[in-house]
C-alpha cells in the first residue's frame, strides 16, 4: 500500500511538474465568435511553450519570405518589445467605426488585441516575451547570412 | 550612528528617485474621418519611442537622426534661424493674408506657433485649417548644430521634459487630427491649451 501511495505520489509530482514547465512561459489566448446565429464559438488556450515546439516543425522552405522581410527590423522588434515590457499597461491604439472596434492594448506583460464587428468578435492574448522570441525563430528560418 | 546615517543616505536616494523621477509622458494622436466619424487613437509612452527610434535604420533615419540633403535645404540655415528666434522677444513673425491662404508664425511664452488656414475652397467649402504649438525647447533639439540632420530623440526627450500640449490639429471638412503629450496613458480628449 505504501509503494502504491509512493508511486502515485510521484506520477502526481511529474504531472505538475509538467504542468508547471509547460506554463511556466504562459498561455495563448485565442477566442473567435462569430455572431450569427449557427456561428462558430473557438476558445483555445495554449501553453506558450508548445507553439514554440509547433514553430520548429513549420519547413523552413515556408518561413523563408518572412524570415528576409522581419531580419531588418529585428533591433526594432526587439527595443519595441522591451519598451512595452518596462512600461505600464496601455492602449496602444484604439480604431471605433459605426460597425468596427478594433484595441490593441498590453496588459499585464501579454499583448491584447480585441476586434468586434457585426459578424466576428476576435480576443488574442500573446506574452510579450513571447513576440519578440516567435519573431527571432522566424528571422532564424532565413538564408544564413 | 554611522549604520543610522548610511541608511538615512539610502532611504533618502530612493525617496529622491521614486518622487523626483519625471512622471512617464505620452504621445497622442487621434484621427477622426470621413462621416462616419472613425476614430483612431495611438498612444505611445515617450520613453518607448526613445528606444525604439534609435533602433530603426532605414533611409535616412540612423541612430533616432533624420539626415537632410543639401538640396532639400537650399542652403537655409535653419539653426541660425532658430536661434534668432530663440533670442527674440514674444511676437508675430509672419503673417501671411493671402486670397488661398493665411498663415502666421510667432512666438509665444516658449513656443513656436504656426496657423495655416487654407481658403483655397472658398466659402462654402471649409478648407484645411493647420495650428502647430510646439515648445521652442523642442524645436532647438530638432535640428542641432550639424545643420544637416534633424535629431528625433533629443527632441522626444526635450518633449517629455516640457509641460503638456497640444501640439497640431488639423482640421478639414472630412478629417479632424490631433497630436499632443500629456501624462494620461488613455486619449482623453485634451482641452485647448494655448
Amino acid at each position: 500500500m505504501l509503494l502504491v501511495g509512493k508511486i502515485l505520489l510521484g506520477a502526481v509530482g511529474s504531472v505538475v511538474a509538467m504542468g508547471a514547465v509547460i506554463s511556466s512561459e504562459g498561455f495563448v489566448n485565442v477566442r473567435v465568435h462569430e455572431t450569427k446565429p449557427d456561428g462558430v464559438h473557438v476558445h483555445v488556450i495554449a501553453p506558450v511553450l508548445l507553439m514554440n515546439v509547433g514553430l520548429h516543425f513549420v519547413p523552413r522552405r515556408n518561413l523563408k519570405d518572412a524570415a528576409e522581410q522581419v531580419r531588418p527590423w529585428l533591433p526594432v522588434i526587439d527595443a519595441a518589445v522591451k519598451g512595452l515590457k518596462d512600461s505600464d499597461d496601455l492602449q496602444l491604439v484604439e480604431v471605433s467605426g459605426p460597425d468596427q472596434h478594433v484595441k490593441v492594448a498590453t496588459q499585464g506583460g501579454y499583448m491584447v488585441v480585441d476586434v468586434t464587428d457585426p459578424e466576428d468578435e476576435v480576443h488574442v492574448a500573446l506574452p510579450l516575451s513571447e513576440i519578440d522570441r516567435a519573431v527571432h525563430e522566424i528571422a532564424a528560418a532565413g538564408p544564413t547570412l | 550612528m554611522r549604520k543610522f546615517m548610511q541608511v538615512g543616505a539610502v532611504v533618502s536616494l530612493l525617496a529622491t528617485a521614486a518622487f523626483g523621477a519625471p512622471a512617464e509622458k505620452y504621445l497622442h494622436v487621434r484621427v477622426t474621418s470621413g462621416s462616419d466619424k472613425e476614430v483612431v487613437s495611438v498612444n505611445v509612452p515617450l520613453s518607448l519611442a526613445e528606444k525604439v527610434i534609435p533602433a530603426i535604420n532605414h533611409g535616412k533615419l540612423n541612430q533616432g537622426k533624420v539626415t537632410i540633403d543639401n538640396a532639400d535645404m537650399k542652403d537655409v540655415d535653419v539653426r541660425a534661424i532658430l536661434e534668432a528666434v530663440k533670442n527674440s522677444p514674444d511676437g508675430d513673425y509672419v503673417t501671411i493674408q493671402g486670397k488661398d491662404q493665411d498663415v502666421r508664425v510667432a512666438k509665444s511664452k516658449g513656443n513656436l506657433i504656426v496657423h495655416v488656414t487654407d481658403k483655397s475652397g472658398g466659402k462654402e467649402k471649409s478648407g484645411q485649417k493647420v495650428d502647430v504649438i510646439i515648445p521652442m525647447s523642442v524645436v532647438n533639439a530638432l535640428v542641432p548644430s550639424d545643420k544637416h540632420e534633424i535629431d528625433l530623440v533629443a527632441a522626444i526627450h526635450a518633449l517629455s521634459n516640457s509641460g503638456e500640449k497640444l501640439m497640431v490639429t488639423v482640421h478639414d471638412a472630412d478629417d479632424d487630427v490631433k497630436v499632443w503629450v500629456d501624462a494620461e496613458s488613455g486619449s482623453t480628449e485634451p482641452s485647448a491649451k494655448e
